[in-house]
């Protein structure tokens, strides 16, 4: 049962890592069923929803049958590892990784820190708040309160969720305070448009990756997974909109 | 001249969100080109006088074939550069007025923003629909009967 133990981990790992970083579940479905297939496993099955995977197939025919489910309880973006994952299973099924070469690199993605660090994403959400901030109809000079506004809910957003365990209630406190500063900026004298620098300050904490898998997975047949993620993108937006109307009827 | 500053901020601004949602390097420069030409559309359609909901489809659409054709040339998933693409669509400016509208009791002009932002939500998903419809066709994989079997 060496070989099949084996090729078993790979894929519940390659699985792991592409669903936990924002793959679609049919990519996720799609490359465990071929990497199994060009290990030369038979029957092989895949069924893959938003937070969790079963896997089976059998050795040989009508016995020695494996069967293995993991969960999954982080939801991160880092579209990086997917791309890395769908790269590493590309050269297994083509035949030019060996079984332990592709474990390895599979365990060395997923023990990789993110490809930029930190403060380069706060600095990028800036850059997107005034931006958009801009594209909706704000003036120049609003795109420096903007850009504060932006990187302070970047900033809030990403540190919460590190500590709390309630989902939807860091984007909540984001968007509460992304509009707190927006409207402080505003009331001091920094900037014009209060309406276009709140929107700015919100454009970070977008749902886009569950939105576009949403549809794509409705798309390809997978309803559960859709469902799933579609309903976690509009808990997302509805935790978005009811921190920034906390702020707008406290403070104006 | 409008135009063009706007472009140029819809790029910087695309990529800053590909940096958010960390994809690879070798895409985010596409990624920023695709959104430019996304809001370049969305524009020029609005220009010629199309409605907003028709003029999101027609950029949406555009935007997801771009992507399936440029991720099958650099090899990464066709997600990677999709999301970047369609957030310059992202009706943020009208989901705020919604919000805004609800806020302040008038809620008569609330729903009538709303319709609007979710018909242009539903807009940009058949955008990507229709693109993904193009590019998977001859797979087949919702044929009714099974008539050759």
């Amino acid at each position: 049962m060496g070989k099949a133990d084996d090729v078993m981990d790979i894929c519940m790992l390659a699985g792991e890592i592409m669903l936990t970083y924002g793959a679609e579940t049919y990519r996720v479905e799609e490359t465990l069923e071929r990497i199994a297939k060009s290990a030369s496993f038979k029957n092989v099955h895949c069924f893959a929803t938003a937070t969790g995977i079963f896997l089976s197939f059998e050795e040989n025919k009508e016995k020695d049958d494996l069967m293995q489910m993991v969960r999954i309880d982080d939801r991160m973006q880092d579209l990086n590892k997917v791309t890395e994952v769908n790269q590493v299973s590309r050269e297994f099924v083509s035949g030019e990784l060996s079984i332990p070469d592709a474990h390895e690199k599979l365990l060395a993605i997923s023990k990789a820190p993110m490809q930029y660090p930190l403060w380069v994403i706060h600095l990028a959400a800036g850059f997107a708040g005034s931006g958009f901030s801009y594209l909706f109809g704000g003036g120049w000079f609003d795109l420096i309160p903007a850009f504060i506004a932006a990187v302070i809910s970047s900033l809030i957003v990403v540190e919460l969720e590190r500590h709390l365990k309630v989902r939807f209630a860091a984007e909540f406190t984001a968007a509460f305070s992304g509009g707190s500063v927006a409207i402080l900026l505003v009331f001091i004298g920094l900037g014009n448009n209060l309406d276009q620098i709140i929107i700015g300050s919100l454009m970070p904490l977008v749902p886009g990756v569950p939105l576009t898998n949403a549809v794509r997975d409705l798309m390809s047949g997978d309803l559960l997974a859709g469902m799933a993620r579609g309903a976690e993108a509009l808990v997302t937006s509805l935790a978005i909109a009811s921190g920034i109307a906390l702020t707008i009827s406290i403070f104006l | 001249m409008g135009l063009i500053i706007e472009l140029i901020i819809t790029f910087i601004a695309t990529v800053a969100f590909g940096v958010i949602f960390s994809v690879p390097k070798r895409a985010l420069l596409i990624g920023g080109a695709i959104g430019m030409i996304t809001w370049g559309i969305l524009q020029t359609v609005q220009m010629a006088g199309a409605n907003p909901v028709v003029s999101t489809a027609v950029a949406s659409l555009t935007a997801a074939t771009f992507s399936h054709l440029l991720a099958k040339r650099i090899r990464i998933p066709v997600t990677a550069l999709v999301i970047p693409g369609i957030l310059p669509l992202v009706p943020g400016s009208r989901a705020y007025f919604t919000m805004l509208s609800f806020v302040e009791g008038d809620y008569l002009n609330g729903l009538e923003v709303g319709v609007q932002t979710m018909l242009q939500a539903g807009a940009i998903a058949s955008g990507l629909v229709l693109a993904l419809a193009i590019f998977s066709f001859g797979k087949g994989i919702g044929h009714r009967y099974e008539p050759n079997r």
